[in-house]
């Protein structure tokens, strides 16, 4: 019942209050690999680009505002 | 991924999401029938600010005594029916409320498969106490600023100038209470206390809300009706464009956080850096779902989102209003709340209580000189989740296939293309609607504020305003009762996750709000709300 419970939850997105319980998922870290890295880096300099044009097209913004 | 096969319809009667949608639509509807002269829904009954007896000289406008302090929205601003709405009463009007929103409920309650006894009578509880919580929380102790005092006529006196976030923070408390302390009674509310459900409906009848601002400005003048419209519209930009660049900081800055400082497997670290970064729950059990995470990941997360978020709840509405930015940065406040609390629930929630407080401040500050309208705060906060909300998908697509095409390759697995649709919030469809319909009454038929469109956008107010105003802070109220109804603290301490607890908060406090603030700043700066005050716009 609890599993069917948990189930539910997991598959739905839904809150509610009987949907907590413990289980070892806090240890077991793997090494760190260069594709994480490229996933991280990758994303912030994705984000500095979107950064930039945003400035540039956003009216409201500091640029476009003058601060 | 799932590789159950999932048509495009999946889903829309089994799911809290496209509930909202059928709910919120539902009574949007209603509420749209006003254009053609017919009132449906001047029924909900909204608070005023109260006293138990009115001193000497004082006028019941702002504040009124305790015996007037619920009235039919209808009685107010019904164009066809404003006497039968009258007559009714509170009483009558909240019984109505009660009896309207019980059966499509119940309905959707047993569409998913919930048990329908134990969420009626849930429900019944949690509607009446919500309404208790409304009451309380109006007393003009808590709610009353110098504007009221003064509008009705009052005497100078102390008052905590909180507006409607009074009743707000109050309906959280006793949530929270019940939910700690009284155990028995939170099991037996448990299958109707659905903060989820309630704020994902309130944000669809905030849809009605943004799209209804310009129609509400252009009934007093059309130049501040354009100038709505045009405000939303640039949230609605900088919002997208905040977002985007919050979130590919966000979420890569947190999964570093875990993995690098806090020594977290891979899958935690993803699930978690989608709880702390985008839209909280939903974000934590799509990713989860995403890269296969044991269920408890998920669920664990989820609840510290929660958590956290009543904590952000507590603490930013009051930091953003009196340390900074403060009122003449009300709306980089708002989007940054957008993007710092995670869940829509308190954000939205937060955003209204940031509005009420950000309205009384400046109200207060100016001795009345300056008034904003109400809900354009809240917008701002709203808008930027929104967009986070609608990113929750195609970051659980993008992490779903490299995870199943990269970390865990498995070959001849394929992703299907539909599992985005799956993942999208599916009540954002029913805000946008909403906005839209709204926008195209007041470009449309309403000629833009223009003399020959003002019938129909009145008439079109009069079924908006019980829709974006009553049912909207209905719905929010039955949030925050519900979210404290089930945050049990001490479960969560059971739970042993203490580790999870400090990631969770260093990388909300020490990353996530000050980018989400600096980010805010640098695309909100140009924003003005305008000014109302002496136009008798309430």
């Amino acid at each position: 019942m609890a599993e069917e419970k948990k189930k539910e939850v997991h598959g739905t997105g839904s809150l509610s209050a009987d949907a907590l319980e413990a289980e070892d998922v806090l240890s077991g870290a793997e090494p760190w690999e260069p594709w994480e890295t490229k996933l991280v880096v990758g994303s912030f300099i994705v984000a500095f680009i979107i950064l930039l044009i945003g400035l540039f097209i956003v009216p409201t913004s500091i640029i476009n505002a003058g601060g | 991924m799932s590789q159950e096969k999932k048509g495009w319809t999946y889903g829309m009667l089994t799911q809290e999401d496209w509930w909202a949608v059928w709910i919120g639509g539902f009574f949007m509807i209603l509420g749209l029938l006003s254009v053609w002269g017919i009132d449906l829904v001047g029924w909900i009954t909204y608070p005023k600010i109260w006293v138990f007896k009115m001193p000497e000289g004082a006028v019941p406008k702002k504040i009124v005594p305790w015996y007037q302090a619920f009235y039919p929205l209808g009685a107010k601003y019904s164009l066809t029916a404003k006497k039968f709405w009258k007559s009714i009463g509170p009483i009558g009007g909240i019984l109505i409320t009660y009896v309207a929103f019980t059966i499509p409920l119940c309905i959707g309650a047993y569409f998913m498969r919930w048990n329908v006894r134990q969420f009626f009578l849930g429900w019944t509880v949690i509607f009446f106490l919500t309404y208790l919580c409304w009451f309380i929380g109006h007393h003009a102790f808590f709610a009353a600023t110098t504007v009221h005092l003064k509008k009705s006529n009052f005497p100078d006196m102390f008052t905590l100038s909180l507006g409607g976030g009074a009743s707000f923070i109050l309906a959280l408390i006793v949530g929270l209470i019940i939910g700690n302390f009284f155990k028995p009674l939170a099991r037996f509310l448990s299958e109707a206390a659905k903060p989820e459900w309630y704020i994902k409906t309130a944000i669809v009848f905030l849809g009605v809300k943004v799209g209804y601002l310009p129609i509400k400005m252009a009934t007093f003048s059309q130049k501040l009706g354009h100038k709505v419209a045009g405000l939303t519209f640039e949230l609605f930009l900088a919002g997208a464009v905040a977002t985007f660049v919050a979130y590919l900081i966000f979420w890569p800055g947190i999964y570093t956080i875990s993995r690098k400082i806090f020594k977290l497997p891979r899958k935690t670290a993803a699930v978690l850096g989608s709880g702390i970064s985008i839209c909280g729950v939903s974000a934590a059990v799509a990713t989860g779902g995403a890269v296969r995470a044991k269920p408890v990941v998920s669920i664990m997360v989820s609840a510290l989102v929660v958590v956290y978020a009543v904590i952000e709840l507590i603490i930013l509405p009051w930091f953003f209003t009196y340390v900074w930015p403060g009122p003449e940065g009300a709306l980089v406040a708002g989007p940054a709340m957008g993007l710092s609390v995670k869940t829509d629930g308190a954000d939205a929630a937060a955003g209204e209580l940031l509005d009420e407080l950000m309205r009384a401040k400046i109200a207060k500050d100016t001795n009345g000189a300056v008034q904003w309208p109400e809900g354009i705060i809240t917008v701002s906060a709203v808008v930027t989740k929104l967009w986070i909300d609608m990113f929750i998908g195609l970051w659980a697509f993008i992490l779903a296939l490299l995870w199943c095409y990269v970390v865990e390759c498995r070959p001849g697995e394929k992703v299907p293309a539909i599992e985005v649709w799956h993942r999208f919030p599916k009540f954002v469809i029913g805000y946008f609607a909403a906005w839209i319909i709204y926008l195209t009454i007041f470009f449309g038929p309403g000629h833009a504020g223009a003399p020959e469109g003002m019938a129909i956008l009145k008439a079109a107010k009069a079924g908006a305003v019980p829709v974006e105003k009553g049912m909207r802070k209905l719905f929010f109220m039955l949030t925050f009762l519900s979210l404290g109804i089930i945050t049990d603290f001490k479960k969560l301490k059971e739970a042993q996750f203490g580790k999870m607890v400090w990631v969770y908060l260093i990388g909300l406090f020490f990353f996530i709000i000050p980018v989400a603030c600096l980010i805010s700043w640098l695309f909100h700066q140009g924003m003005e709300l305008p000014n109302i005050a002496g136009m008798g716009i309430e």
